[in-house]
Parts: structure tokens; sequence; C-alpha cells
């Protein structure tokens, strides 16, 4: 009897902890599905997976809360320690304290791609030129009969700045990550851009590049060089990444 | 009072190592955020928090239906029903176990829980550790996602043949020790029986209050295999941060060498096996077909965040095995491919 009355008058430490980690684990994934920030993390081809996160968080928030206010239904479960607890926690505490941002011009080591990633598809080469994309440019440029096949066309994409140390005053890389499933796979890829502004733009702004396509030389490669006519600064796009 | 003590060792002093890190890295990244001077630093911190959550955020709700397949399975299977429908031979055990993933479908994050479960329900080991290699492939999204990328083909079908055999094969080595207290930790080997009458007292037997028990139970494993996840994932995202995928790709050309960068690479991306034919789509071109076929075999089976689940199930020298083991018996195939198909 005694035993008993001490079960109850003891208040579920852990219990409450791990209710409290579940509750906010879901609230964090929802925030991020309510403000678009889940674009920064995943393809949101596979947003419902955070859908599914967050119904299951708060289930299992729930029954553990009404567990720990009903000690005599409580499931007489193992230990979890502090320490495990904790680990738990990290990711809230990881993104409470970093603000979110998508993979940007920091995160690019060793180079930026020239080449198309992914499975190449027909809507790349019939879709017309100024609705293309840095990857469409790469994937129709990729298949093309020769480099020069798109000589002159217009060209309007946009995406962050980044320079190569080999690279002048007059040019600059115009690139995105292209994201397969999630940041985990981000890759970047760009095209490089040569106008007598480019000096003006800092590293890591993102850009709209209008102007035409040239076939040239670019690190012993031909690659699809955009000649500017206009290069305007852009706000981060709610995509910023590019799904192959 | 003695056996007590090597129960209770479950913090392994390197998790703590690697936890401390990962807290003196944030705390790092929030000094510079209040500070806004150093920027690269802050930078580095701010592409590793990007990293490590989109791994996290993508692996979680598959951990979160693992656990609750687990929690399912403690209240609604019975430890006789399982036993009954047992292969007696260890190879015919490994063949089911191959299978068992179409009963449980169930992706690399949240096969760890289920089996630890089925192994306190007294699953064979052979049997539980070929579910646990073969099952995040053998499932219908995985076929369906790896169709959708590749099309019926050699892909498709060397990746299904390639990820049993070597299931098969490390299975029926592991399952060759004879008592499983060598190859499991205790808190996942098989119950006695006084614990599992303790299981259920308070409960009740309705349907509702099994459930409730149920989701209980998951929620536990979570946290349980969660922190394993979480470590996995800032290990992963530590990396990638300071290894450039750069300098894989520019190795990894040869038929020896493209496979062999290509399974450095599935390990180290840690992806889920339900997208990562997607990605491996992306290296057609660049890579190998034997490395493309191994890194769809050895991705699902082995990477940094399930290797660390593993170090929750199995003793630390079987956690080697199941890295090792299925590493080269992967890059043999791959080569082997490679080889045949004239590269």
């Amino acid at each position: 009897m005694s035993a008993e009355h001490q079960h109850h008058s003891h208040i579920d430490q852990t219990g409450w902890a791990k209710s409290l980690i579940l509750f906010g684990l879901g609230i964090y994934l929802a925030v991020l599905i309510v403000t678009g920030n889940l674009a920064n993390y995943i393809n949101l081809r596979f947003a419902w997976l955070a859908y599914v996160g967050v119904a299951i968080f708060f289930l299992l928030a729930l029954v553990n809360a009404y567990a720990c206010l009903n000690p005599r239904r409580a499931h007489s479960h193992h230990h979890i320690s502090w320490d495990n607890l904790l680990v738990v926690a990290f990711p809230l505490l990881l993104a409470l304290l970093v603000p979110s941002r998508s993979l940007g011009v920091e995160a690019v080591s060793g180079g930026i791609g020239l080449s198309p990633v992914g499975v190449e598809r027909a809507s790349a080469l019939t879709r017309s030129p100024l609705d293309r994309n840095i990857l469409d440019w790469l994937r129709a440029f990729n298949r093309a009969p020769t480099p020069a096949a798109f000589n002159g066309q217009p060209v309007d994409v946009s995406g962050f700045v980044y320079r190569e140390p080999s690279m002048g005053e007059d040019e600059f890389m115009v690139s995105r990550f292209t994201m397969s499933c999630c940041v985990a796979d981000a890759y970047p890829i760009g095209m490089p851009v040569r106008s007598g502004a480019a000096g003006e733009f800092a590293t890591g702004a993102w850009v709209r590049v209008r102007g035409e396509a040239l076939a040239d030389l670019f690190q012993r490669e031909f690659v699809p060089i955009i000649l500017a006519d206009a290069i305007a600064l852009i706000e981060e796009p709610a995509q910023p990444y590019l799904y192959p | 009072m003695q056996i007590d003590l090597p129960r209770k060792a479950f913090p392994l002093p390197i998790k703590r190592v690697i936890f401390v890190l990962l807290t003196a890295l944030v705390l790092s990244a929030s000094i510079y955020q209040a500070l806004r001077a150093g920027d690269d630093l802050y930078l580095t911190a701010s592409v590793f928090a990007t990293r490590f959550l989109g791994i996290f955020i993508e692996a979680v709700p598959f951990l979160l239906l693992g656990s609750l397949t687990s929690g399912l399975i403690e209240t609604f299977v019975k430890t006789d029903d399982i036993l009954r429908f047992l292969p007696r031979s260890r190879l015919g055990a490994a063949l089911g176990g191959t299978l068992l993933g179409l009963v449980f479908p169930v992706c690399e994050c949240g096969v760890v829980p289920v089996t630890r479960r089925l192994f306190r329900k007294g699953l064979p080991l052979s049997m539980g550790v070929a579910f646990l290699l073969a099952a995040p492939f053998m499932n219908p999204i995985v076929f369906a996602s790896t169709y959708i990328a590749f099309g019926f083909g050699g892909v498709l079908i060397g990746r299904a043949l390639l990820t049993v055999l070597v299931a098969v094969i490390v299975a029926t080595v592991i399952g060759s020790f004879a008592d499983p207290r060598e190859v499991l930790k205790p808190t996942s080997a098989k119950a006695g029986e006084e614990h599992s009458h303790h299981h259920h007292p308070q409960g009740g037997s309705g349907l509702g209050a099994k459930l409730f028990s149920a989701l209980q139970i998951g929620a536990d494993d979570f946290f349980e295999m969660g922190r394993f996840l979480i470590l996995g994932s800032g290990l992963a995202a530590l990396l990638q941060t300071l290894v450039p995928q750069d300098s894989l790709l520019a190795l990894g050309s040869g038929p020896i060498m493209s496979v062999l960068f290509m399974q450095i690479l599935a390990f180290l991306l840690s992806v889920c096996s339900t997208v990562d034919s997607f990605l491996a789509l992306a290296f057609v071109n660049t890579f190998s077909t034997g490395a493309i076929i191994s890194f769809l075999s050895f991705g699902p089976m082995v990477d940094i965040k399930s290797t660390l689940m593993f170090t929750g199930v199995f003793r630390r020298k079987i956690v080697f095995y199941l890295v090792l083991l299925p590493f080269v018996l992967n890059l043999l195939a791959g080569v082997l491919i490679n080889v045949a198909l004239g590269y």
C-alpha cells in the first residue's frame, strides 16, 4: 500500500520530459511546414513525410502526457535516462539556436558541377529557352548535337553568385544546389556569367541573370556561358534548390 | 547483483565523446551568432545545422513508423506465434528473414527497432540479421522507387539479387554464434518468462488498452533508437561538411575504385532507402553500373546512422562484422559485375 502511495505522489519527471520533447519536435515540424522552411531541408516531393511526423509526434506526446497524469494506466516501461532525453532534444536545441537557412555559397566545397545531374528529361529540350533553369540548360546542352546549337538563345536564370579562384573581374558563376531527396545529397551546379557589371555582385548574393547563351571553353570544357545584358539582385526563392 | 552491472553498461564512452563534440559545436555556433564577427565558423556551423536537420527531418518519420510497428508487435504478437512458423535450418531462417520485409515494410531507420523487438520475442539470429539487412530494400515502397528511377532492368534485378545474397551470407555467418547473448545486447535479447508476465499487468486486455500500451512502447522505442539516429545524422552531417563530395567523385573511376567510392559515399550520405534510387540516378553518367548496384545494395544495409543504431541492439564486435561483411561482399559483387560487363 505504501509503495502504491509513493508511486502516486511521485511526479514522473522523465515522463513529462518525454512528452515535452515529443510535443516540441511535432511543433518544430509543423512550424517548418507552415513557414515553408521545410524547403530548406528536403525535396518537397517528400513533404508528406513531415505531415506523418507531426501526426505521430503529437499522438505520442498526448499518450505520454495522459500516462503521466494517470500513472495507474501507465505501461511499466523501462527508464529512459536523462542522457538519452538530452540527445533526442538536440535537434530542437539546434533549431532554436541556429536560424533556418538553405545551403548557399558557403556550403560549396571543391567547386561547382558544370554537367547535369539526374535523369535526362525530354522536357529540358522542348522547354522554351526562357523557361529553362540552370539544370535544364546543362541538360539541354549535354544532349545538343554540337556545342554551338544554343548560341544566341535568350537566357533567364536565377541563382546565387559563386566565384572560382581562377575567375576574372568580369565573371562569376550563377549557381544552384540540386537536391534529389534531402540536403544530404545536395550538389551545386552552375553556369559561368560574363558581364562588365559582374564585380558589383557579392559572392553568395541571389541574382537573376538575363542575356544570351554562348558555348565556350571554361576549365577545358565546352559549357553554356551567359553573356549577361542585365543582372538584378533578388530575394532567395521559396524553393532554393532545383529538383532533378 | 553482480549480473546487473554489465547490463547497465549502456552509454558507451564513444557516444559521450560524440555528444560532447556536437554540443561544443552548437555552443560555438551560438556564441558566434551572438558576436556575428567571425563569419566563417558561424557559416560552417550553419551549414552543419542545415545538413544535420535535413537528414534528421527526412529520417525521423520512418523511425516513428518503425517504433509504432515495434509497439504493435510487442502488444499484439505472441512469442509462440513467431516460434511456430519458423524454418528449422539456419539457411532457411536467413532466406525467410529476407522476405520478412514484405510483412513489415520498413526502411533502414524503422527496421532497427522492429528487429530489436522481434529479437526480444525470440526471433532466431540469422533470421533477424537477414531481415535487418534486406528489409530496407525488400518492401513495396523501395521496389516502386527503384522501378520509377531505373525501370525494369539490370539495376532493379541486380539490386534485388545482390541484397538477398549478401543478407543471407552475413546472416548465416552471424547466426553461427551458438549463444544469442554473445551477439545481442542484454536489452535486445529474449526476455525471461518473469519479465514478459511483468509487461501487461495494468493495461487491461481491451483493444483500446492494448493500443494505448503499444503507443507508449512505441514512444520509448523512439527515444531509445532516436538517440542513435541523431548521433548518426550529426556524424554524417559533420563529415559532409568537412569532406567535399567532389574529392570522392574525382577519385571514383575505374572498375574497382568506382565501386569502392560509391560505397563510401553511400555510407557517408546516409540517405533513406526509400529515396536512394533517385540519388543514384545522379551518378549514372559518372559511375560504372557495378558501382550503382553496389551503392543501392550496400547503402540501405549500412550507413553512419544505422551503424550507430546497430550499437543499440548488437554487441560492438558484431556491429563491426555487420558493417564490414556487407561492405566487402558488395564490393566484390560490384567489381565482378563491372568485369562481366567489360568495364
